[in-house]
């Protein structure tokens, strides 16, 4: 489903250049629940925007669902964006002024789904992340959890095929990030490809496959035995 | 649609910044108001030349104490002028053998009203019974006042079409009687449609003997003029100076002072209206050009402003799937919704202005078609022009930098 080949990212910094990735070659199936670690600075999140085509690589290539993305114009990956993948933050990055409701329809409105579906499409989502009665309340006047449900119905909301989260429990207590880890968990047993950035070891062991990541580069490629898991699956 | 979907998204901003979206609108009202009041207040005054002008003939000339301005030094000496009485119409009568025909006119809007049915702004004109000589206007059925409707101060009425269309479709209107304002007046005649003019009506008004008007007016706040007929072409000249020695002398000008009065011929008012057309477009031309960039530049300005401290909303956007030309499209909507709305009470603005600047030299004006499209299409124009920069700007961001930018 993802495949990569030698993907690199250099930023120009004055005449200095950086390096945040360094020829990433991976491949990742349908269906997978992958997690990515790595010390800060490492190109998690460089990587991760470029799986979720916010970004494009400087040298290499990308192959989403066998499509090559890796040299696609602004409109074309925004198509992608929103039919195929669903990203959660770690900041929300929600509108502020917008309701839950609202903010969950804002990739329907870009796709042309109106009124009455598009409502009901939005409803379902924030139902799906147990937040039914919280549809009308700003992003203020909610929880940081809740707030990151969300932006999860949000990714949901279009079916995507491809569910990124990058340290979608960042800004949460270890409590809040339970929940949200067993959503996401929950996601990934109904058949969802999931792909995870996290710091935590205990955040990563979710996954069934833990991907390092070193001065950009993947130094380490392992699969989590069952019997490590965290979370039920 | 996504294009309605963006329609309100750019609504809702304009809600959520009122201050900002104010001060915009600001920008534009001022450079529309100065391009409505100049087209208007122009419009006004060549409108009315243009309207006599076409109904009167050779050697007809119009005397009144105030009928044109060009300059702005003459505006304040104008309006300090003494209107035309009946004592001049009386002098010029007896004194001025060249004098054809004299006939004095006054003028007045008022609401007409025939049974449950009424017509606002319907102009009066109170004249003698010889102005149906002098001026051309052709009776559809029945006749004008005559010299003892006049005399008698007969309340009878002589109705433009659209009065008669008006009230009277489909009936006999001779004999009924209509209301002007507070009195009853008996229709005694319909002229023939004359059409309109600028998409205005020519065909909203009714005259009544000059003896009725001033019995239900009192003496007409903006004057008399009076439409003077000399014999032939070539006694024109003469026939003015006669009457211009009459009223120099009865308003006491100073022999080295010049006439506190104006007198029009067919000819010279179609030399003035030239002159005034191309005033017209210079001033037109300047005083949009100006507008467009003062008004552009605060489009733009706040804008851009806008674009910038929404930039994490624009990140937010595309990252979940909005393409350029979605941005694009939410952004001009805000642009243009300003610009429009701030033309439109410019508009209303500029005509109010312009109608009581026309109103102290004692005319008439009506919003014109021409105007109000000049106006339209400024604020449509530097919505586009002036937003589309701005617009782009938002467009193009790069969804990453965007979503980082604090
Ligand atoms: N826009 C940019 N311009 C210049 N350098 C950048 C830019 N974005 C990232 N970098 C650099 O690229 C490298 C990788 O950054 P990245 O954000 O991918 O790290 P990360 O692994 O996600 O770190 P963290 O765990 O702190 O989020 C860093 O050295 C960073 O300074
Ligand atoms: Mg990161």
């Amino acid at each position: 489903m993802i495949e990569t080949r030698d993907l690199w990212k250099t930023y120009e910094m004055g005449a200095e250049k950086v390096h945040a990735l360094r020829g990433v070659s991976i491949s990742i199936d349908k269906g997978e629940y992958v997690a990515i670690m790595g010390p800060s600075g490492s190109g998690k999140s460089t990587l991760m925007n470029l799986i979720g085509c916010l970004d494009t690589p400087t040298q290499g290539e990308y192959y989403l669902n066998s499509r090559k993305v890796s040299q696609m114009n602004d409109d074309e990956l925004a198509a992608i964006r929103n039919r195929e993948i669903g990203f959660v933050f770690q900041t929300f990055n929600l509108l502020p002024r917008a309701t839950a409701l609202h903010n969950v329809e804002l990739p329907l409105i870009y796709n042309g789904t109106t009124g009455q579906d598009r409502r009901a499409k939005a409803m379902q989502a924030l139902e799906k992340v147990d937040l039914g009665d919280r549809v009308t309340h700003k992003p203020s006047e909610l929880s940081g959890g809740q707030r990151q449900r969300v932006a999860m119905a949000r990714a949901l909301v279009n079916d995507p095929s491809l569910l990124l989260a990058d340290e979608p429990t960042g800004n949460l207590d270890s409590k809040t990030s339970i929940e949200i880890m067993k959503l996401i968990d929950e996601l990934h047993r109904q058949g969802n490809t999931i792909i995870i950035v996290t710091h935590e070891r205990d955040i990563a062991r979710h996954a069934h496959r833990i991907l390092s990541i070193l001065d950009g580069q993947i130094a380490e490629d392992l699969t989590v035995p069952e019997s490590q898991r965290n979370g039920v699956h | 649609m996504v294009v309605f979907s963006l329609f309100r998204i750019a609504v809702s901003a304009l809600r959520a910044h009122r201050l900002r979206s104010g001060l915009t609108l600001l920008g534009v009202i001022i450079g529309v108001t100065s391009v409505m009041t100049i087209i208007s207040a122009l419009e006004g005054m060549a409108g009315a030349i243009e309207e006599d002008l076409a109904r009167l003939g050779p050697s007809t000339f119009v005397v009144r104490h105030i009928i044109f301005i060009t300059s702005d030094e003459m505006f304040w000496e104008k309006i300090k002028r003494k209107p035309i009485d009946y004592k001049a119409v009386e002098l010029i009568e007896n004194g001025c053998e060249l004098c054809e025909k004299v006939c004095p006119r006054a003028y007045q809007s008022v609401t007409a009203k025939y049974r449950d049915q009424s017509l606002r702004d319907v102009f009066v004109t109170g004249a003698t019974a010889n102005y149906v000589d002098i001026v051309d206007f052709e009776v559809e059925q029945g006749r004008f006042h005559s010299f003892e409707d006049d005399l008698y101060r007969r309340p009878v009425v002589f109705i433009g079409d659209l009065v008669r269309e008006t009230f009277f479709e489909g009936v006999d209107p001779i004999g009924r009687e209509i209301k002007l304002g507070t009195n009853k007046y008996t229709v005694i005649g319909v002229a023939k449609k004359r059409g309109s003019m600028f998409g205005e009506s020519q065909d909203d008004f009714v005259i009544i003997p000059l003896s009725a008007f001033s019995r239900q007016f009192g003496f007409p706040r903006r004057g008399l003029s009076i439409v003077v007929k000399a014999p032939t072409v070539e006694d024109l000249d003469e026939a003015m100076d006669q009457v211009r020695i009459i009223l120099r002398a009865q308003r006491h000008v100073p022999y080295d002072k010049p006439d506190d009065f104006d007198m029009v011929t067919a000819e010279s008012m179609l030399d003035l209206l030239n002159s005034l057309t191309k005033i017209f477009r210079l001033g037109l031309v300047g005083i949009s050009s100006i507008s467009v960039v003062v008004g552009g530049i605060v489009v733009m300005n706040i804008m851009m402003v806008s674009v910038t401290e929404r930039t994490r909303e624009i990140g937010i956007r595309k990252s979940v799937g909005a393409k350029r030309r979605h941005v694009l499209i939410q952004f001009m909507f805000e642009a243009l919704m300003l610009t429009l709305s701030g033309g439109l009470l410019g508009i209303i603005l500029g005509f109010l202005i312009a109608k009581s600047l026309v109103g102290m030299l004692d005319m008439q004006i009506t919003p014109s078609a021409l105007a109000i499209i000049a106006g339209l299409t400024i604020s449509t124009g530097t919505g586009l022009v002036f937003g589309i920069y701005p617009a782009l700007k938002a467009a193009r961001m790069d969804p990453i930098k965007a979503l980082s930018y604090e």
